[in-house]
């Protein structure tokens, strides 16, 4: 039978929503007159989902149809779900009424296996031509490339496409053969390199490239998961790491069972711990530990940083350099940015902080404000971390005319 | 001293060149008359075109490009009482270019928050706006904002609907942004019918819901979150927040 057009975006956006990556960000305006389309640098998010996640791109399967057996997929062969897939044109058709009505800012396409990874290769970058050449679309394009696909085809999507990706999705090859038999660690790098070497060939900046990494489906501990996004962002292969908590859709032995609940706090520490490696200059082993090797969930990883060296505060926020700034607990880029601002006029205080709009909550007890520490606490780890973890002090509630009780004195 | 004026940037520049020639010395500027009596002078000032220019022109010369800027982006945020603050800003601009980057002075500080929120609702709005297509193939959007972010949008789309033609339609200000071969910029929108539109739109806009509804992960609902990131305010024209 055949499906209208509606069945089939239902089923192929269903089955691509456990891939995290929907950022657009990170490439320059590059418009052209007459032409349609452009990518914005710091990336827009169009609307959010009832789970809150942002949707910057159309992020569909060409087809969920797939040869591949991979246990923690929704997609694999052996399970019995809707199928359909889109033709390359009716994809491109859509993107572009989607993108005019600004629904979109590009195109995020992925695929099952079909046929052969070539030929569904074949059928991503048919599609990538019509948006490109035809219709002269600029906006932004993503690819998950096929692992195993010839190294012809990803040339030319490498050239067509803003941003590629290839999913590690499990953190070890032991994990790897374990639950994806057909994917080998090697494999799914293999198409990231080729690709980086193809976009140097070029122009001397890469194509940007991500991954993503499952959690909780398997005993990795984040120590590991760190390390292997560190590597991969110190030899600049990728640009993100995607985090996936494992959501359970397969009754499969070798996973956690179907009422596990995803771990979504792991995953929101991993990010955080995540963006100290990228923007804060953080090592992955001053995160993680063989003594610690995983994330403590009650505090972010910051503060657990702080608190394990403790020796290095209280830092004077009116001397600090902005990398020490950027250590301290509750300071982001934007409150670090504003304090080197605001100190070239005048000492700051703590007050200022707060006239700043700099929050102090957490950095209150790791900072120094012209000589005056918070005197509240005593500078012990134990102390501060009861104080962060303390539950907020309920508030009173004014008296309402309405409310008798407290005009006639009863009680 | 109380000062009234019309809210335009114009008369505001006169009553700026009135303070410096005519010392007034105001505690408070208003842009309407009161209700209510009030115990102090007021005193109106009035557009006058050569005083006006000479601000602008001495404005133009004195200020750095970006402080300067502000103070044009500071007249977008309507409904604002930012007038006291800007007036200070100015003052001291005249006598200290540097001095307007000091965030630790209260007035500097506000007029650089107000400016960062308005740049902040025309990111959100360069994302949440909606087209639809007409008839003839124009695109048509709908704009409700608390400041005035219609040329910023504009521009924004020109870029990546170059090669279209479209209008952003400022509800409450009566403004739109235009956007064909023949004419690029504002304009006042005198009368306004309901348009008609193309055959293809409710195919798009159903698909796009369908999407919409169908990449939301169930056993990771969070309306909450999503209340934040998409506040009630801005849903009023979205397309997928939409009832048929």
């Amino acid at each position: 039978m055949k499906k209208d057009i509606f069945t089939k975006m239902q089923i192929l956006s269903d089955s691509a929503k456990y891939d995290v990556s929907c950022s657009s960000s990170g490439s320059e305006n590059n418009y052209k007159t007459g032409e349609l389309g452009a990518t914005n640098n710091s990336g827009i998010c169009h609307t959010f989902t009832a789970d809150g996640r942002c949707v910057s791109l159309l992020k569909v399967l060409l087809t969920n149809f797939c040869i591949y057996d991979c246990s923690y997929c929704i997609n694999r062969v052996s399970n019995d779900i809707a199928r359909a897939a889109f033709s390359p044109r009716e994809l491109a058709d859509i993107t572009i009424n989607f993108y005019k009505r600004n629904y979109i800012e590009g195109l995020f396409l992925s695929s099952g296996i079909i046929e052969s990874e070539d030929h569904t290769m074949e059928l991503i970058l048919r599609t990538l031509r019509i948006l490109r050449h035809e219709y002269k679309f600029n906006g932004y394009i993503h690819v998950k490339l096929i692992p195993g696909s010839d190294a012809l085809l990803i040339e030319e999507v490498v050239h067509l496409a803003s941003r590629v990706s290839s999913n590690i999705e499990l953190p070890s090859d032991a994990s790897l053969r374990l639950l994806a038999p057909n994917k080998t660690k090697e494999k799914v790098l293999a198409p990231l390199k080729l690709a980086r070497n193809f976009s140097l060939e070029r122009t001397n900046k890469p194509i940007s490239m991500s991954t993503q990494l499952i959690i909780g489906a398997t005993p990795e501990s984040d120590l590991e998961i760190l390390r292997l996004s560190s590597a991969l962002y110190d030899k600049a292969l990728l640009k993100r790491v995607y985090y996936s908590a494992y959501i359970p859709i397969n009754d499969d032995k070798k996973l956690p069972s179907i009422i596990t609940k995803p771990p979504l706090l792991r995953e929101h520490r991993l990010y955080q711990a995540d963006w100290l490696l990228r923007f804060y200059g953080f090592g992955y082993d001053e995160i993680v530990s063989e003594r610690t090797p995983n994330l403590d969930e009650e505090l972010d990883p910051k503060t657990f940083w702080a608190l394990n060296n403790l020796h290095l505060f209280p830092i004077e926020i009116n001397k600090a350099s902005y990398e020490e700034l950027l250590r301290i607990p509750g300071i982001g880029i934007r409150g670090a940015k504003k304090i080197l601002k605001a100190r070239r006029f005048k000492k700051l205080k703590l007050e200022d902080l707060v006239a700043l709009r700099i929050s102090t909550k957490r950095a209150r007890y790791f900072i120094l404000c012209d000589g005056r520490m918070q005197k509240e606490l005593p500078h012990y780890a134990e102390h501060i971390r009861h104080a962060l973890l303390a539950p907020p002090k309920e508030k009173k509630e004014q008296p309402t005319l309405f409310d008798g009780s407290a005009l006639f004195g009863e009680l | 001293m109380t000062l009234l004026y019309d809210g335009s940037f114009e008369t505001f520049l006169t009553l700026v060149h009135k303070m410096y020639y005519e010392k007034l010395n105001p505690d408070a500027i208003l842009k309407k008359a009161p209700d209510t009596l009030l115990f102090d002078a007021l005193h109106e000032v009035r557009y006058d075109e050569t005083k006006s220019l000479a601000v602008f022109e001495a404005l133009q010369k004195r200020f750095a490009k970006e402080h300067f800027e502000r103070i044009l982006h500071i007249f977008m945020c309507d409904g604002v009482d930012f007038e006291m603050d800007l007036l200070c800003y100015i003052i001291t601009g005249f006598k200290s270019q540097r001095e307007l980057e000091n965030i630790t002075l209260p007035y500097v500080f506000r007029l650089h928050a107000l400016q960062k929120e308005l740049f902040h609702i025309s990111h959100k709005m360069s994302g949440f706006l909606r087209f639809e297509e007409l008839e003839e193939g124009t695109l048509y959007a709908k704009l409700e904002t608390k400041y005035s972010v219609l040329y910023f949008l504009g521009i924004h789309f020109s870029k990546r609907l170059n090669n279209q033609n479209y209008i952003i339609h400022d509800i409450q200000r009566s403004l739109a942004f235009v956007h064909t071969k023949e004419f690029k910029g504002v304009q006042k929108v005198a009368e306004f019918e309901a348009p008609k539109l193309s055959d293809a739109e409710q195919k798009f806009s159903k698909l796009w819901k369908t999407f919409f509804e169908s990449v939301a992960i169930k056993s990771r609902e969070n309306k909450k979150l999503q209340k934040c990131t998409v506040p009630l305010l801005y849903r009023t024209y979205m397309t997928e927040f939409m009832n048929d």
